[in-house]
């Protein structure tokens, strides 16, 4: 028993970390410094500009926060997606699926670490939200903020797992994977007030990662205390759950229907 | 890069033109590009604006229209010869009879006036979804500046394309290329907001005249010698990049038939 357990932890921490070394072995400094860091912040300051010019100069906190946790999602749907679908790319999906390992270790391993690299460019966000926008953080608990930014994170990688196994059954994914990305800067609330938007799109906007880590970090922002924010952060490890789940019953049908049918590498 | 060869090469042109539109309909990237990435900036900016008054819905079809120009200018033309590379067909390009500036012309035509969709999109969006009353304050002006406009970003497009292919250095650095235009031209707030050291960069951009013309043009009424000087800045800027572009291209097709490494990475 104790041996399973830890070669299923060992299993986890290799498909981790070589899923993510392997995802960016193409890249070079210069381009991981650009799609990563500069890319997302530039993003954040159009849409603070944008809001900035709407509300008048006011209320540039809220701009600020929301797109800076927004950027959660780069990592938590691109990264996470790439990792998964990056084995059909590669030609390594059939090994994987012919190997006796666990697949749950397997499957959850590839998004670890786009946790820790996701919370990181939410903290580079703030940062330069503070230092260029003049983002007030004076009265912020900020290791509840820290918490809030990892769980944020966590439930958009359960995203990322779901929209990662579409990765192996569509040939579109890119353009599944941005639009998903782009509608969240509508939904989550990350520019637009929950409560403006009609009810439909309400409805969608709580069923979603994100929405609940933006309003906690908002509500910290503002001087609300970690006992405050804790229902809405439950709710949005849940969901991360709830998408992960689903992602890795996909991935396990995936492979079935795959072995069954003989389609593994059709799509 | 002779230009004469455009004229004389005019079915080529739009042969490519047709080809390259018909190969980027089935791309969902590039659809992205074009129709819903500006689709969904056009909605955020239609909930976040529209408190501006009654020309914002206009003001907002324009600047999320760019957006797709621009976006599709960076990604689709600016990889136009890149893409060529990748399926194995530069060689090809290179070495036949027709000269390769003029199919490199008669990609970015396509993927310019593609990306027109952008600004018919948003139209529609905020006409039909959003229930907006929408109409040009100056449309004669405004379709002048459209043309003049597209023919800058077409120019722009082709000093682009071999830059990324030859300068991977320059390619690496595409994905943060689009959002910083969309600020710094003015997409979807005037400039002023920015820091005033930033001005100068703006006024370097030809997007940004492109922008300024098309909004006066739209929503406001801008006087005509300020819209005449937006067009003379984007006709200035189209013939420095025609020039710079025909040095570029000559050192592509340099470093492709003589030194053989436009393949090599």
């Amino acid at each position: 028993m104790m041996s399973t357990t830890v070669k299923n932890l060992r299993l986890f921490w290799q498909g981790t970390v070589l899923s993510y070394v392997a995802l960016f072995a193409w890249l070079r400094p210069v381009t991981y410094m650009a799609s990563k860091i500069l890319m997302p912040l530039a993003q954040m300051f159009f849409f603070v500009f944008l809001g900035s010019y709407a509300s008048g100069g006011k209320n540039q906190d809220f701009y600020v926060i929301g797109n800076a946790i927004q950027i959660a999602s780069i990592s938590g749907i691109f990264g996470v997606t790439m990792s998964v679908g990056g084995d059909r790319d590669a030609g390594t999906l059939p090994y994987l699926f012919g190997t006796p390992s666990n697949r749950f270790f397997i499957f959850f391993g590839r998004a670890f670490m786009h946790i820790i690299d996701g919370a990181i460019g939410v903290v580079i966000a703030l940062t330069w939200g503070v230092l260029l926008m003049g983002l007030d953080l004076s009265r912020t608990n900020l290791s509840a903020l820290g918490l809030t930014i990892l769980i944020t994170t966590f439930s958009t990688c359960g995203l990322g797992l779901l929209m990662g196994c579409l990765s192996l059954i569509t040939a579109n994914v890119m353009f599944v994977n941005n639009f998903v990305y782009f509608s969240l800067l509508v939904f989550s609330g990350a520019n637009v007030e929950i409560s403006v938007l009609p009810a439909w799109m309400q409805v969608i906007s709580n069923v979603l990662p994100l929405t609940r880590g933006i309003a906690s970090a908002r509500a910290l922002a503002a001087g609300a205390s970690l006992h405050d924010v804790a229902p809405m952060l439950i709710n949005e490890i849940g969901i991360g759950i709830i998408y992960g789940l689903f992602g890795y019953f996909l991935f396990a049908w995936f492979e079935t229907q795959a072995k069954r049918n003989g389609t593994l590498e059709t799509v | 890069m002779n230009y004469l060869n455009l004229f004389r090469y005019w079915r080529t042109v739009l042969v490519v033109a047709e080809m390259s539109i018909r190969m980027q309909f089935s791309d969902g990237f590039v659809l992205f590009a074009i129709v819903f990435q500006p689709m969904i900036i056009a909605i955020l900016a239609l909930f976040m604006l529209k408190d501006k008054g009654p020309d914002f819905a206009m003001f907002v079809v324009v600047g999320s229209g760019l957006t797709g120009l621009w976006s599709s200018l960076l990604f689709v033309s600016g990889n136009s010869i890149n893409v060529e590379r990748w399926i194995g067909t530069l060689e090809s390009l290179v070495g036949a009879p027709t000269p390769f500036d003029v199919i490199v012309f008669g990609k970015n035509l396509a993927n310019v006036f593609q990306s027109l969709l952008s600004m018919v999109t948003s139209y529609t969006l905020a006409a039909f979804l959003f229930g907006y009353s929408l109409s040009l304050t100056q449309p004669l002006l405004f379709f002048i500046t459209l043309l003049l406009s597209l023919f800058a970003f077409i120019c722009f497009g082709i000093t682009i394309a071999p830059l990324f292919i030859m300068y991977r250095s320059v390619q690496q650095w595409q994905n943060a290329m689009e959002f910083p235009v969309y600020i710094m031209c003015g997409f979807l707030f005037p400039i002023a907001l920015l820091p005033g050291w930033t001005t100068p960069l703006s006024y370097l951009l030809p997007p940004y005249w492109a922008a300024l013309a098309l909004h006066g043009t739209s929503t406001t009424m801008m006087p005509f010698d300020q819209i005449a000087f937006s067009w003379m800045m984007m006709i200035l800027f189209s013939v420095m990049d025609l020039i710079i572009a025909s040095q570029l291209f000559k050192i592509m097709l340099y470093k492709a038939r003589v030194d053989a490494t436009l393949e090599v990475d």
